[in-house]
């Protein structure tokens, strides 16, 4: 019954009278996030570049200099030069424009893959986290399962089953990345569920569909969402991968990992030819891991409070 | 119409303590509640007092099947609770709202008032339109004395004392008969907890509620029930009308409880006579043979241990009731060879074993 000041409390901010209401106007939790990102400088200038990179992808056709199966024997294997900036392949073919035009592909496969991933396992860890019991142990062994086999050997499975092809590589890179937005939404939901909110709900005859859409998601959603940043920077790599090892796009179609593959026996004479598909691989994964981390930062709540407390 | 809105006989939730391992053998049970015979008349304020971990919360929630009882009947307004299927127990828990304790874990973070508060008028159909829930929602936060313009604001712009009223609003939106207050007051300031108390005192009355007011704080309950139970150990051992058990305990356990109680009066407080137990309350695992307080009960004699207690009329008020040998030895003897005190309790038969204590429906 005594109210004494708990040392954890902030002594500047005052209780605020009781019957007054807060005057703060009232701002939805995702502007609050954009504008803790936004003072965040690594993942912002990250955000920022992927939109471009995006940007690039969904304009290649109009950037691209040359076509991208411009052949020109008499130019072949030129290095970077104004007209070339990125020099030219065995075949006289433009290297920035083979670059720009495979951006395409390898954020099409890498954002495919891992929507497949997101919808499938989190919808598994949903299930398993709220149901717990039996419901719990079957699909989480089913993971298990998919977890125990290298992830390469896996996609290469999936490969050979089903035949090489951009489609067959969005499956596989998919697959390989179910179990761990399984285990990330599982982890999540098992907190999330024993809160009192939650059997609040439940107490005015919320229905589990509603519990586990309007209450359960919502919350469990940050760790969520920087799993898929940080998954999407994977599969780029699992793309360039599979391309590299001539399982994913086919050739002629320009894709990173099929550029890195060819380029790698011209290494000696052109180190542009699988140079600079590797640069754009390196900043694509690179920025998706910053921008990862920054979201893990700006949607940590204990961040959130520290900011919220000395931002006003 | 009887009298009683809601009464429990023989009411059991009993947790499941399993091994380790891959086959979870059950080793034993938690007996959180065990046994509780409890009847809740319309309209008035019943309080249920004890120690922590007696078994008050696990009960407010067991009656609304927010904890699915082992054991025993519930029967809300004529029909039996435990019985329901998936859409009656939607409609009980229209007719029938929970309170929390903490004010700050009861609502989603990530809603807005309006969204929380409206929620039962969605989920129940109720106020059709989205014009509707909104003029609704408003006359709600009015009711709990908010501001209806505070609705589309988020929890964490609110004090605890406001939340507690979120709470309440969301609770009332159903229009229930009854509320269950699960420690409602429990993480308020105590100028706060008056305003809460006399918003519910004043909720009742105007909306003729009944409610079932759990806390561990007497003299709040004092102040706004009008019977009071006192539970021990998963059994309720005392009930009856708040000034007998407030002024005539007839149980030990009640007596020291309510000798616990400070007085605000110097001379009175320097002066009062305290019953201090001695020793903890034993595990719900491993509950006492006979009756369940004889371990620390300044007066334990020898029916004592052999004999579990029912409850029965005591004192000179109506309906003033314990479960004390004192009174005369009354209950179901345990038989001796059990070394786990597992007695037979009055109104076995009628409790058959269900599923597990599982947490949801």
């Amino acid at each position: 019954m005594t109210q004494l000041p708990t040392p954890g409390a902030n002594p500047a901010e005052p209780p605020p009278a009781e019957p007054i209401p807060p005057s703060r106007p009232a701002r939805p939790r995702w502007r609050e996030t954009l504008g803790l990102l936004a003072r965040n400088p690594t993942a912002a200038v990250s955000a920022v570049v992927l939109v471009l990179i995006v940007l690039v992808a969904l304009f290649d056709e109009t950037l691209a200099p040359d076509g991208p199966n411009d052949q020109d024997q008499s130019i072949a294997l030129q290095p970077p030069s104004w007209s070339h900036p990125f020099g030219t392949d065995e075949f006289g073919r433009d290297i920035l424009s083979r670059v720009v035009l495979g951006a395409g592909t390898s954020l099409r496969v890498g954002f495919l893959s891992v929507a497949f991933a997101l919808v499938v396992g989190t919808l598994i860890g949903l299930l398993a986290g709220f149901y717990g019991k039996w419901v719990d142990d079957v699909l989480m062994r089913l993971m298990d399962m998919l977890f125990a086999f290298p992830a390469v050997l896996l996609a290469i499975a999936v490969v050979a089953i089903r035949g090489t092809g951009p489609a067959n590589a969005i499956l596989a890179i998919g697959i390989v990345y179910v179990p761990i937005f399984a285990r990330v939404t599982r982890a999540s939901v098992l907190g999330v569920r024993e809160e009192v909110y939650v059997r609040a709900s439940r107490s005015i005859g919320a229905s589990d569909f509603r519990l586990l859409t309007r209450h359960v998601l919502p919350n469990a959603a940050p760790p969520i969402i920087v799993q898929t940043s940080i998954s999407l920077a994977f599969a780029v790599l699992a793309e360039a991968a599979l391309s590299f090892l001539g399982l994913g796009p086919r050739r002629p179609n320009p894709s990173w990992g099929l550029m890195l593959a060819d380029g790698r026996g011209f290494i000696e004479q052109a180190w542009w030819y699988s140079v600079f598909p590797g640069l754009a691989i390196v900043l694509t994964v690179l920025c998706f891991n910053l921008l990862g981390d920054g979201l893990r930062d700006v949607l940590d709540p204990r961040q959130r409070t520290l900011t919220a407390g000395s931002g006003r | 119409m009887s009298d009683v809105l809601l009464s429990a006989r023989g009411l059991e939730v009993h947790f499941p303590i399993r091994s380790g391992g891959a086959l979870r053998r059950t080793t034993g049970a938690v007996r959180a509640v065990d046994g509780v015979d409890l009847d809740i008349h319309r309209g008035e304020t019943l309080g249920l007092v004890g120690e922590s971990g007696c078994g008050k919360s696990t009960l407010g929630n067991a009656l609304l099947r927010l904890v699915e009882p082992t054991g025993g009947t519930v029967t809300f307004d004529g029909t039996d609770v435990t019985a329901l299927g998936r859409r009656q127990l939607r409609e009980l828990r229209r007719r029938a709202g929970m309170v929390f304790q903490d004010p700050f874990a009861s609502l989603d973070p990530r809603r807005t008032v309006a969204q929380t508060v409206s929620e039962p008028l969605e989920v129940h159909g109720l106020h059709g339109g989205r014009r509707e829930r909104t003029a609704r929602v408003g006359e709600l936060l009015e009711l709990v004395g908010l501001d209806p313009a505070v609705a589309d604001r988020y929890p964490h712009e609110f004090s605890g004392g406001q939340r507690q009223r979120v709470g309440i609003a969301r609770a009332l939106a159903g229009e229930p008969d009854f509320l269950v207050c699960d420690e409602a007051i429990a993480s308020l300031d105590v100028s706060v907890q008056a305003q809460v108390l006399n918003l519910l005192r004043r909720l009742q009355q105007q909306l003729g509620l009944t409610l079932l007011f759990i806390s561990h704080d007497l003299s709040a309950v004092r102040h706004v029930a009008d019977r009071i139970a006192v539970m021990y150990l998963g059994r309720v051992v005392e009930v009856g009308p708040a000034e007998a058990v407030g002024t005539h305990p007839q149980m030990p356990y009640t007596q020291a409880l309510l000798s616990a109680v400070p007085v605000p009066h110097p001379e009175l407080e320097r002066n009062r006579q305290r019953i201090v137990l001695r020793g903890d309350v034993p595990s719900p695992a491993a509950v006492p043979s006979g009756c369940r307080f004889r371990t620390r009960c300044p007066q334990a004699f020898e029916p004592c241990p052999d004999v579990d207690p029912a409850l029965q009329p005591v004192g000179p008020a109506d309906g003033h009731l314990a479960a004390c040998h004192l009174h005369g030895v009354v209950g179901t003897p345990v038989s001796r060879e059990d070394d786990v005190p597992e007695g037979p309790t009055p109104g076995d038969a009628a409790r058959a074993p269900r599923d597990a204590g599982r947490e949801r429906r």
